[in-house]
């Protein structure tokens, strides 16, 4: 009965050891929701809870190629990759035993510490480390530690070693004789009781503790400028630098990188620091200005940490135009609205440093960065920009001539005029609308003359009627005299080829004063009223009402 | 994760006996019937009845220092420690081990041995003064408290060597795997401290008793283990969590990384150092944070370790070496890992200075260093750790018997363990090991230590004791 209980249990050992490999497959593939990993678990579990039903423990011993329960082989596999013994055996692991009460959360953390890819993940723990770190309470492990050490007999050498160190000889009756001569009497002094106050202040440091600990490693790596002594000294301290630089720009410690960048300067600027100081203080700041930093400042803008805006201003002031070009490589790179914000922020501030090599982003193949620098040029308002901006007017994508033309606007200056007048004529309407926005907006006599030219030319009149009114409503931007009687004129013009094409000029016309809002428009606008036009008149209509409104 | 069913009963466990602490103490103020005290009661025994009720029987038993229920030990955070050690040090003066719960209990009877208890204080023989007034209680019976005996344990010693050595000799495996320009193996430094943290965490005292043996040849190594371990030990009296402990314990090992720049010759030397060897000397504190910058990529145990070693000569008052341009708060860590270095030190004739003095007088010169040198929160921690006595100081007690401490006792500091090696004739005994909080008949302590002396005056050899 016994033996026929014992194989029987040999044979449910296998099982389990048969369900567990295929969890740890599982696990490997399916992520934790995915139902095919939750029956998986759940019908492991189920094994170990069938098994316990009648055993209390399951104890496997972990041999080189081999598990073994009570004496019988109940795994095996001479494999090199992929072999439960080697993967337990080679981090000494001896002994695994599971005991009765185990439950699915243990047997779960188990699983997924034995389906981590040890040789491929890059990781600091060994599965000891991490079954030690978890603390099972239903699985217990005994290991061999001498996989630790490369020096089997170490012990055995140093405690001879120090046992014939010693084997002078020693005085001890000489001791058990001076015992009784000295006569001072033996005092507690150290006697040290803890109080509750002790232990307040003891968790308070405990909890101070938990800060963060790469401040103290910059403060470090300062008071190191100043115990540096050799040039192989200020070699291996930019190396630090630049790896903590980076550590910190990688947890998006802004702050801290401005505290850096900040006491960096005061190196810098300090005459009295040595040469060699303040020339290493600038690599540094350099470097925690370069491309690399930028970039992963990018990333960790883009992972939509926290950041606040003001602090990554103060950054900014730390950067230098040789930031210019990494910031628009990132531009280019960011997903998030939010991200692009602080960079275009800090091209905007940067700019100004050096228009030119800003200017070079508008060469860039995407559409969005060339309009992110055009905007970028515009919010700098430097004229300058306006040579760049003219060779970008005749950029494939809308968007981007929107842009420019916006800028061209706004900036103004030589050629912008005869560019947005070519714009004027441009095949896109949304182009023509922009250059007419920008010529309005300039409001000089130059850009009015282009306007009006343009709507005395014979083919205006073939335009839609949609485009036709923006155009007479930029008209009133001018409040002049030669405005008003050209809608005068043209609100009057009766002609005989063409009648409807005509009434929608008229129209745009009578809109047109209505918005220029002169009263002494109102006797002409009220002749037309009962036009049998029925666009005219309702146009004409509007704009009475408007001028009566206004002069309210 | 753990299993629900043990945490609770453990977290129960743990309240029972701050619970049973209190009511001891607050009824040493007011009578046992006082409300102040009757209500403390009343909760006591629901707590009671309701581990009753998850186990039937419920044992809660001293062993050692710590307090078991039903053969597990008790967990408990910083905020117990006061009120476990109170218990466990009055369950000692009375001999008592244990209390055993057998069925459900009562306030009434609860408020008997409250009064029995705490009456029996000065009783010459008190177990069993408690005993024979509890005869009328029934439901639960009082224990008497065992003494380990030294046969018992042998085998963990013999572990506890084991995590020691192969700590040593990881150690110098790595240190000089640095040297020669190769990686270290982060895990492997893991797994040996994480040996050493269970050690101190199972067996803390034999783990301290080998940090007291200096003869080896190689001391640099072991100077960094013994750091290492007398820094997890005082870590866990300040209450860090097992992951916590393994980085105190890693950065511990690593504090003088820098000191394998400094020739051999000069740190071996047997005379004091020179002016330049000095100013060698003071540098080892960058170089560690050179070699440990270098070793690996940024992580939080790297810069740990690189934090300590630079501060790890850093006085309290932020004197010492190296010289800095801004005041700085020291870590923690540094704090920590600065007392044990700096009881290691003087207690070794290898770092620094040339003439080792014993442990005790060590201590004695901490204290007053406490304030200006060193933290004096920190050193009070210490100093109730390695104990008045620390292991390895030559003892004479009234009995005319010298002997070496041998494992001190944390809840009675003067009352330590110690091995015989001169009997009351005054001849030499091969050590036996005796307990001085045993009691005579008449409860009188049969041994207690009456003078202290330097063992290195007189060359006795721990490592001839203690291996
Ligand atoms: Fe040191
Ligand atoms: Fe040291």
């Amino acid at each position: 009965m016994q033996a026929v209980q014992g194989s029987e249990d040999v044979k449910k050992v296998k099982d389990v050891i048969q369900t567990v490999l295929k969890a740890r497959k599982i696990l490997r593939m399916y992520p934790e929701n995915n139902p095919i990993y939750v029956n998986t678990l759940e019908e492991c579990y189920n094994k170990f809870r069938d098994f316990f039903y009648y055993q209390d423990d399951l104890v496997l011993t972990v041999k080189q190629n081999e598990i073994i329960y009570h004496g019988e082989q109940v795994y095996y596999s001479a494999e090199k990759e992929d072999n439960l013994a080697v993967f337990f055996f080679k981090d000494g692991l001896r002994e695994i035993s599971f005991k009765k009460g185990l439950q699915p959360e243990e047997l779960e953390a188990f699983l997924k510490i034995i389906s981590l890819d040890f040789n491929r993940d890059v990781l600091d723990d060994d599965i000891v480390t991490l079954f030690w770190e978890r603390d099972f309470q239903k699985i217990q492990y005994v290991v061999d530690d001498v996989v630790l050490s490369d020096d089997e007999d170490y012990e055995e050498r140093a405690v001879a070693e120090a046992k014939e160190e010693s084997a002078g000889d020693d005085n001890i009756l000489k001791a058990y004789e001076d015992a009784f001569k000295e006569t001072e009497e033996l005092t507690d002094v150290l006697i040290v009781p803890l109080t509750d106050k002790d232990l307040q202040s003891l968790l308070k440091e405990l909890d101070d503790d938990n800060a963060d600990k790469t401040p103290k490693l910059i403060q470090i790596l300062f008071e190191m400028i100043f115990l540096s002594e050799s040039a192989e000294d200020f070699e291996d301290l930019l190396d630090f630098f630049k790896n903590a630089i980076e550590y910190i720009a990688g947890r998006g410690e802004i702050h801290l990188l401005v505290q850096t960048q900040s006491r960096l300067q005061g190196i810098v600027e300090d005459a009295a620091n040595a040469d060699i100081v303040r020339k290493f203080a600038r690599k540094v700041m350099m470097f925690a200005g370069s491309e690399q930093i930028i970039i992963i400042l990018g990333e960790v803008l883009d992972s939509g940490q926290e950041s606040e805006e003001k602090i990554f201003e103060d950054f900014i002031k730390y950067l230098d135009r040789s930031a210019i070009v990494p910031l628009m490589k990132v531009l280019g790179e960011l997903k998030s609205i939010h991200a692009r914000k602080f960079v275009i922020d800090a091209l905007v501030f940067l700019g100004t440093k050096d228009i030119s090599l800003l200017a070079k982003g508008l060469t860039d193949t995407r559409w969005y960065v060339v309009r992110n620098i055009i905007y970028i040029l515009r919010k700098i308002g430097d004229k300058r920009a306006v040579d760049y901006l003219l060779k970008t007017v005749r950029h494939g994508d809308v968007r981007v001539k929107k842009e420019v033309i916006r800028a061209l606007g706004e900036l103004g200056g030589g050629g912008v005029l005869q560019a947005l007048r070519d714009c004027l004529d441009d095949t896109d309407a949304q182009v023509r609308s922009a250059s007419l926005k920008a010529l309005c907006n300039m409001g000089s006599e130059a850009s009015k003359r282009i306007i009006l030219n343009k709507v005395n030319d014979k083919v205006f009149k073939d335009k839609e009627f949609e485009e036709k009114k923006e155009f007479f409503e930029a008209l009133p931007r001018w409040k002049d005299e030669e405005i008003y009687n050209f809608l005068i004129a043209t609100v009057k013009q009766n002609v005989f080829f063409g009648r409807s094409k005509n009434y929608e000029n008229r129209a745009c016309a009578a809109g047109a004063l209505g918005i220029l809002g002169r009263k002494d428009a109102l006797p002409i606008l009220q002749k037309l009223r009962n036009d049998g036009n029925k666009l005219l008149r309702e146009a004409v209509l509007l704009a009475v009402k408007r001028i009566m409104h206004d002069a309210q | 994760m753990h299993n629900s069913d043990d945490v609770a009963l453990n977290t129960i466990a743990r309240d029972v006996v701050n619970q049973i602490s209190v009511i001891l103490r607050t009824a040493q103020i007011h009578d046992p019937n006082n409300v102040a005290v009757s209500s403390l009661i009343e909760k006591l025994s629901s707590m009671i009845n309701s581990l009753i009720a998850m186990e039937r029987t419920i044992t809660l038993e001293l062993r050692g220092d710590f307090f078991y229920i039903n053969d597990s030990r008790i967990r408990y955070t910083l905020e117990y420690l006061l009120n476990f050690d109170y218990l466990a040090r009055e369950f000692k003066k009375r001999v008592v081990g244990g209390i055993v719960f057998k069925e459900r209990t009562t306030a009434a009877e609860l408020t008997t041995f409250v009064r029995v208890f705490n009456a029996s204080g000065g009783a010459q023989r008190p177990f069993e003064t408690i005993e024979e007034n509890l005869l009328d209680v029934n439901s639960f019976s009082i224990e008497r408290l065992r003494i380990i005996v030294e046969n018992d344990t042998l085998e963990p010693r013999k572990m506890v060597k084991k995590t020691y050595f192969n700590a040593v000799s990881f150690t110098k495996g790595v240190i000089n795997k640095i040297k020669s320009g190769e990686k270290v193996n982060i895990r492997k430094a893991k797994r040996v401290v994480e040996s050493m943290v269970d050690q101190v965490l199972e067996q803390e005292q034999w783990l301290l008793g080998m940090t007291a043996i200096k003869d080896y040849d190689e001391y640099t190594y072991h100077h960094s283990v013994n750091v290492s371990i007398l820094s997890i030990a005082l870590g866990q009296r300040l209450g860090l969590n097992r992951k916590m402990l393994t980085e105190l314990g890693i950065v511990a090992i690593f504090h003088d990384i820098g000191k394998m720049e400094i020739p051999y010759e000069v740190l071996n030397k047997p005379t004091n150092f020179t002016d330049d060897e000095w100013n060698l000397v003071r540098k080892h504190p960058v170089w560690g944070v050179k070699a440990l910058l270098k070793l690996k990529k940024l992580d939080d145990v790297t810069i740990k370790s690189a934090i300590v070693s630079f501060e790890h000569h850093l006085n309290y008052d932020i004197s010492g070496y190296p010289i800095l341009r801004k005041k700085i708060e020291l870590d923690f860590f540094s704090r920590i890992i600065s007392l044990a270095d700096q009881y290691d030190a003087m207690t070794s004739s290898r770092v620094y200075s040339r003439v080792p003095l014993a442990p005790d007088k060590a201590l004695s010169i901490m204290m007053e260093r406490a304030n200006a040198q060193l933290d004096p929160l920190l050193i009070k921690f210490f100093i109730n750790m390695v104990g008045v006595f620390p292991i390895g100081t030559l003892v004479m007690m009234n009995t005319r018997e010298l002997g070496l401490v041998y494992e001190s006792n944390q809840l009675f500091g003067s009352r330590p363990r110690v091995m015989v090696i001169i009997d009351k004739e005054g001849t030499r005994v091969k050590g036996s090991v005796v307990d001085l909080i045993e009691k005579n008949e008449q409860g009188d302590y049969l041994r207690t230590i009456i003078r202290t002396m330097d063992p290195n005056k007189y060359k006795i050899s721990l490592a001839e004791y203690l291996l």
